[in-house]
């Protein structure tokens, strides 16, 4: 019964996404991609692409990766806070709906709003630059969306200030393995809890430019945003919902 | 202060739908501060009765609410409806709940504010646009059901709440501050789809700080201060209650002789009188005394009602 109505307002939660991120994070994609990528594809032509001989390869690839960090980083930005904040929670969950079933969903259809809005950029770019990857691309995005959006939900329930926070995370994870990754001692064995974030880099080549990745790097991201996804649902069923 | 008084009311079990035992709620800040919002609160609302929630700002009404809907947790004590905990019980069947502060997402649209809640709501597709019409038109909805949340009124809005709260034909309903931005015309409206919501299988509650609402719609009401329940009072007559002392007899015509029948009967001119008794038999007596008198009498209205005087000795001279 639970499952059928919520299943049912799947359309209305995608609906949200669209309006209310969908289109942001297309004109965002849009006005980074012609800013950084446009004028490189112009001056190279057809040197411009994937390959690993082409030099346009590194900023395709950071450009195009940026864009899913910061698609994520608004989709799931306020996915639960919102509501907390604003008090919508008060009307919705008078109804007989499960706001870890409805959190759970709202972040699955998200998930595929990114994905959705990352087939449109992706589809535009490979209209220029042919050797882009669709497939691969998605692939990344879908990677980038469990392991930074997993953590993005928790924090989404824990605190108000979820962007702010994940933002802080997110640099702060660099940071601090920038400084003692490679180090012996307690803290470089402490950094190694933190967000792995200093995978993405590679893991962008791989997987974008390639369509490979280090199985175990990949597994170990996704595990650790689907890690957070749970403690966040956890959160959600046995946390207050009211401030 | 009798404290926990339930006005006489026994309860049969089985008709028991809420029932709070001790129920506390203290915050606790970062820093170690604490408030005690609710303290040892116990009360049983059985199935068919419309209870008040009356009480000062601050004395734990919504808060006992945002608990009972399954918000948030009692720091001690009990909360059960139909013997599971609120939460459970609002998952499974809903309530139908208006807020204080109606919250709803700005940018939706009247109509499809209510579609969405009639959809969480569980209502079936094929009957979703007829029910949410239904409550547009008994709500007067019609004319703002394709304007943005932001664009209605104060007044508008709170009637978009309680049709969101009406959605359901929930056997529980809880109404917070209903007519709070309510012109009278609503108001009274209001008042009149509350009483047709009365059925004998719903428990409705009411939590306002207007005690002539409360006393016109509820059996009962719980005046609660400082996070406690203070006493129970019955809105009805009851021969235990304490009798209201003070009336405002209204005569049709200026009457010179009321004080052979009202002793202590004030003139306040243009044919009303404050006179004061000291039982209802009392004023019966002095009231037909009067009439037999040829006084020709237009209204007899308490100065305060039980409800009130037993507000003001509740909550004492802070309010």
């Amino acid at each position: 019964m639970n499952r059928g109505r919520l299943a049912r307002y799947t359309v209305w939660q995608f609906r949200d996404f669209v309006v209310e991120r969908g289109i942001a994070i297309v004109m965002i994609g849009l006005l980074l991609g012609y800013v950084l990528i446009e004028p490189l594809r112009r001056g190279l032509g057809t040197a411009f692409s994937t390959d690993a001989t082409s030099p346009g390869r590194p900023v395709l690839i950071m450009v195009s990766s940026s864009i899913v960090s910061l698609a994520v980083l608004i989709a799931v930005n306020g996915i639960v806070s919102t509501d907390r904040k604003a008090g919508y929670y008060r009307f919705l969950f008078a109804k007989p709906v499960s706001p870890v079933a409805y959190y759970a969903q709202l972040f699955f259809v998200y998930m595929i709003g990114v994905l959705a809005t990352m087939l449109v950029l992706s589809g535009l770019l490979h209209t220029v630059v042919p050797s882009f990857s669709i497939i691969h691309f998605l692939l990344y995005t879908a990677v980038v969306f469990v392991a930074m959006g997993g953590i993005g939900f928790f924090i989404s329930v824990a605190t108000r200030f979820d962007w702010l926070t994940l933002a802080a995370v997110w640099l702060g994870s660099r940071i601090m393995r920038d400084l003692y990754g490679g180090k012996p001692g307690l803290r470089g064995k402490l950094v190694q809890i933190l967000p792995p974030v200093h995978k993405l880099n590679d893991m962008a080549t791989d997987i974008i430019a390639n369509g490979t990745a280090v199985a175990s790097d990949v597994a170990w991201l996704m595990a650790y945003g689907a890690v957070f996804f749970v403690l966040g649902l956890l959160l959600l069923r046995y946390g207050p919902l009211a401030d | 202060m009798d404290r926990l008084s339930q006005t006489g009311h026994v309860h049969d079990a089985s008709s028991i739908v809420i029932e709070f035992r001790n129920v506390g709620k203290t915050y606790r800040s970062l820093l170690g501060t604490s408030v005690k919002a609710v303290e040892e609160f116990s009360l049983q609302v059985p199935e068919g009765e419309i209870l008040g929630i009356a009480g000062p700002n601050g004395a734990g009404k919504t808060t006992l609410i945002a608990m009972m809907l399954g918000y948030l947790r009692p720091t001690t004590g009990v909360i059960e409806i139909n013997g599971v905990s609120p939460r459970e019980y609002v998952q499974r069947n809903g309530i139908g709940y208006l807020s204080e502060l109606v919250a709803i997402n700005p940018k939706w649209r009247a109509e499809t504010a209510l579609i969405r809640y009639a959809t969480l709501a569980g209502i079936p597709n094929s009957q979703v646009r007829s029910r949410v019409s239904e409550m547009i038109e008994l709500l007067g909805l019609a004319e703002h059901r394709d304007k943005k949340v932001k664009a209605l009124s104060k007044g508008n809005l709170q009637r978009l709440g309680l049709a969101q709260a009406l959605l359901r034909d929930d056997p529980i309903l809880v109404l917070d501050e209903p007519t709070h931005g309510l012109d009278p015309v609503w108001t009274q409206r209001f008042r009149d789809i509350v009483g047709q919501l009365r059925r004998p299988d719903r428990t409705i509650l009411i939590a306002s700080h207007n005690l002539d609402e409360l006393q016109r719609l509820a059996d009962r009401v719980a005046i609660i201060d400082h996070g406690g329940l203070q006493r129970v009072v019955s809105t009805g007559y009851e021969q235990s209650a304490p009798a209201v002392t003070r009336y405002r007899v209204t005569l049709a015509a200026p009457y010179d002789r009321i004080r052979e029948s009202f002793r202590l009967a004030e003139d306040l001119g243009r044919g009303e009188y404050d006179v004061t008794v000291e039982s209802v038999q009392e004023l019966n007596r002095s009231l037909a005394d009067l009439i037999g008198r040829g006084a020709l009498l237009a209204s007899v209205v308490p100065e305060h009602s039980v409800l009130e005087q037993q507000f003001r000795e509740a909550v004492g001279d802070s309010q």
